[in-house]
């Protein structure tokens, strides 16, 4: 596993590399990816008025189509496009129900989380069976970046990462450039703060929603492929574990700004990075109470109410059908 | 002057429905080039859902559209942009975390992949000069005033290309200079080659600024008059028909009618804190007993908050509320219902019923220690009994007690809400009134019934605040006028004769003294 060498390292154990090691940074920014991807996909999606409560279940679902197909096919690229795919489907189908059937945002997406997470095993128990070892599947290698990489310090923790990784940074600026640079983004915004607005201007609102509902989906897809094929390897039932939860809240955290989302995103991955180092090396629990480490992500979910509290403005016509015929 | 009209907009048999309700019946409508046009009507005569349809918004059932000679088919905004029809709706359809600009470019942005406003920025300014009109372009449009959010809407619809342009009651939400300013600016238009459609219901608007009229009753359209046939009377009697406008009420006497002793409310130095809304500053006035006093303001300068925090719905960070003589502000919103205040709200669907329940059980809500003998009890049979007779006593149009307040039309649904505040005005001897646009969106028949009610109320000895956005209703309902602007009162004019230019001034922000 990939995880191993941050035990066996060992060097400098004083309590100040307690918090800054190059190996706990790398470790950071492997955790990061998966969030920040998913939370860009949610984004996206958000942004189109849409709110999809079900983004765990869906990227649950990516988490097995991924692993799967990897796993039978041997290509983590093949098991990546299938996931994206997977998710899209699944997202497609909150599209229909929120944007052309107009039904109420949160239960149908609360029905896509717990379809998503009902499925999935499902999948994996009929492609598998029932046998004596788990399968497993090679995780991704680092891909060390020519020039970059060889930093010392910075190079090391950003740039001798998995393809994913790289993935990811490339995304926030992609999503990013298109949110707030492009035409299109400035339409999709359009839609997500009053569609009759966008309406009024020509621009098809359903047709944008539907759009960013199934490129959102394939971000989630992604994100749900990369648990297996990067942190473990093999797929277990609770493998997102609440991480697309943890990505909805990073999209409020944020304010609906994929960079902001990003520094989110490494903050908690840096603490889930240090619980995990601690957890591995036990003079370590001596320093810090395990008490206040699983503390860590509750302390974060406050933050993001506070923020809510504090008027974080969301896309105004998040949650809301659009009728163009309805008279008000 | 018919003879040298080129048509420019031609509608021939439009028909429209809502589920059961026939909006439209068999319209036919025509409007030519440099020409400004009047739609005329009471509310849900039919002309907003017209101008809907070429729009694009509303698809029609039956009937065909013509542009240009042209016959087309309008599905979708789009099309409607496509042969040049542009509208500005009565609340604006803007973006407002967008600036002024993004949401002009919006849908036309002038390249496909990289968005650039600076580069259109030009082309803006230029059309805006062009118009005669100046608009803060990089400023948000939320933070903007209505009178300019609307120019935007106008110049948006100008960039894409609109040579019809379409205005939805345009001055509700203007001062009596702005109102001016929006009319010169369309004459030129008009006099530039632009056909102006403009829908109101308000006559003398429709008098001073008119070429041709277009008259709906009921769905129907009734005639079309050049403006040098119609008359005030003329139009009324097309407006209204058969029916005849509601008999006018007694005007107005003046302060002079107040009744002694301590006044119903009063207000004395109210601050809120801007958590709430928009933020009271100092806030002090009287509502003497056996008076109506009108508030005067634009929409959004703290007349919601104000009605608000009156009713005790949010708190008053600093100041007295006086009601009948007794100190108030620290009581909740039930013990001043129980010692005589009461409020009609301004939104009246979302604040103002339980849209789901029966009439039987709205018109209980607030009576209920009144009605009930047993305290926690629901009692049927007293608030069937209560909803038969406010059905039967406020000529409300619903088949029995038993059905959804949302079934209602807006007509009824705030003839049941005011009916509501008058029968526990009569049991709790009813101090004051706080009436918040009682009569906003309603025909003229449902208006004269609110209106009736409040008089009947001042007659009675109650003090009634009246706050509106149309200042002809202040005029003709107010014995004294308080202005609001920005959460501070401004200025207080006593009736029974205005001077609509001065108090206009004081709603557009310029305090006594200033020079206009």
């Amino acid at each position: 596993m990939r995880f191993s060498h941050v035990c066996s390292t060992g060097r400098g154990c004083t309590s100040l590399s307690l918090f800054f090691d190059i190996s706990l940074f790398q470790l950071t920014m492997l955790m990061m990816a998966p969030l920040i991807i998913a939370c860009l996909g949610e984004t996206i999606i958000e942004r189109s008025g849409i709110l999809n409560v079900g983004i765990e279940g869906v990227v649950t679902l990516g988490s097995v189509t991924g692993f799967l197909l990897t796993y039978y096919s041997g290509s983590a690229i093949i098991g990546c496009i299938v996931a994206a795919l997977s998710g899209s489907v699944l997202t497609l189908l909150l599209a229909y129900f929120s944007i052309t059937l107009r039904a109420n945002q949160i239960v149908i997406g609360l029905g896509i989380f717990v379809l998503g997470l009902g499925i999935s095993p499902t999948i994996y128990r009929l492609a598998v069976g029932v046998v004596q070892s788990i399968p497993q599947v090679p995780t991704l290698k680092e891909l060390q970046i020519p020039l970059l990489g060889s930093i010392p310090f910075i190079g090391e923790i950003f740039f001798a990462q998995n393809g994913l990784v790289y993935l990811s940074y490339f995304l926030v600026a992609a999503v990013s450039y298109f949110l707030f640079k492009t035409p299109l983004g400035l339409r999709l915004r359009a839609c997500g703060e009053n569609p009759r607005a966008a309406d009024t201007v020509g621009i098809d609102v359903a047709r944008m929603r539907y759009g960013a509902c199934v490129v959102g989906g394939l971000f989630l897809g992604v994100a749900g492929a990369y648990l297996p094929l990067v942190i473990s390897g093999s797929f277990t039932d609770n493998i997102v574990n609440g991480r697309g939860w943890l990505a909805l809240m990073l999209v409020i955290f944020g304010r609906w700004v994929p960079v902001w989302s990003f520094v989110g995103a490494l903050l908690f991955a840096y603490v889930d990075a240090f619980q995990f180092k601690v957890n591995a090396l036990p003079q370590y629990a001596k320093l810090i109470p395990p008490q206040f480490l699983l503390m860590l992500p509750y302390v974060f979910a406050m933050i993001v109410l506070v923020q809510v509290a504090r008027g974080a403005e969301s896309p105004r016509a998040l949650t809301r059908p659009y009728d163009r015929e309805a008279r008000d | 002057m018919t003879a040298k009209h080129v048509p420019c907009v031609e509608m021939y048999g439009v028909s429209k429905s809502f589920g059961e309700v026939r909006a439209l019946d068999a319209v036919d409508f025509e409007a030519a080039k440099g020409e400004i046009h009047a739609l005329l009507g009471e509310n849900g005569a039919g002309k907003t859902t017209l101008m809907n349809i070429l729009s694009g918004l509303y698809r029609l059932d039956e009937g065909q559209i013509v542009v240009d000679r042209r016959e087309v088919d309008i599905h979708s905004p789009q099309d409607a942009i496509a042969v040049g029809v542009g509208m500005v709706h009565q609340h604006v359809e803007l973006i407002g975390n967008f600036t002024a600009l993004e949401n002009i470019l919006l849908g036309r942005e002038g390249s496909r992949w990289r968005l650039d406003v600076d580069a259109q920025r030009a082309s803006v300014e230029e059309l805006a000069a062009n118009y005669g009109l100046s608009i803060p372009l990089d400023e948000q449009v939320k933070t903007l005033p209505a009178g300019i959010q609307q120019k935007v809407e106008i110049l948006k619809a100008l960039y894409h290309g609109a040579d019809i342009l379409i205005l939805d009651e345009p001055t509700t939400m203007l001062t009596p200079h702005e109102v001016d300013g929006l009319f010169s600016i369309l004459k030129s238009f008009a006099t530039g080659g632009l056909t102006v459609v403009f829908i109101t219901h308000k006559i003398q608007e429709v008098l001073d600024n008119c070429d041709r009229i277009t008259v709906f009753r009921g769905g129907r359209k009734i005639d079309t008059i050049p403006r040098e046939e119609a008359t005030r009377d003329r139009l009324v009697q097309m407006m209204m028909g058969e029916r005849g406008m509601p008999p006018v009420g007694e005007r107005p006497t003046g302060p002079s009618a107040a009744r002694e002793g301590d006044p119903a409310l009063s207000v004395r130095g109210v601050r809120t804190s801007a958590k709430s809304g928009v933020p009271l500053t100092d806030v002090a006035f009287d509502v003497p007993r056996g008076l109506i006093v009108g508030m005067a303001g634009i929409s959004g300068n703290g007349q919601k908050e104000l009605a608000e925090a009156l009713a005790g719905l949010i708190e008053i960070e600093e100041g007295e509320v006086h009601l009948g003589g007794e100190e108030v502000s620290a009581l909740s919103v039930a013990g001043r219902i129980a010692r005589g205040m009461s409020l009609l709200p301004q939104d009246r669907i979302e604040e103002g019923i339980l849209p789901g329940l029966s009439l039987a059980e709205n018109f209980v809500l607030g009576l209920h220690p009144h009605i009930f003998k047993r305290r926690g009890v629901f009692e049927r049979e007293a608030a069937h009994e209560l909803g038969r007779n406010a059905i039967a006593e406020f000529n409300i149009l619903a088949r029995n007690e038993h059905v959804p307040a949302a079934h209602l039309s807006g007509g009824n649904i705030q003839k049941t809400i005011v009916a509501r505040a008058v029968m526990l005005a009569h049991r709790t001897g009813g101090k004051a009134m706080i009436a918040n646009n009682p009569t906003r969106g309603l025909d003229v028949m449902a208006a004269s019934f609110v209106h009736g009610r409040l008089r009947e109320l001042r007659a009675g000895g109650a003090g009634v605040l009246l706050i509106s956005e149309d200042l002809d209703e202040l005029c003709q309902m107010s014995d004294r006028i308080v202005v609001i602007y920005a959460g501070e009162i401004l200025g207080a004019f006593d009736g029974p004769e205005y001077d609509i230019y001065q108090i206009g001034a004081l709603m557009a922000g310029q305090k006594e003294g200033e020079v206009s």
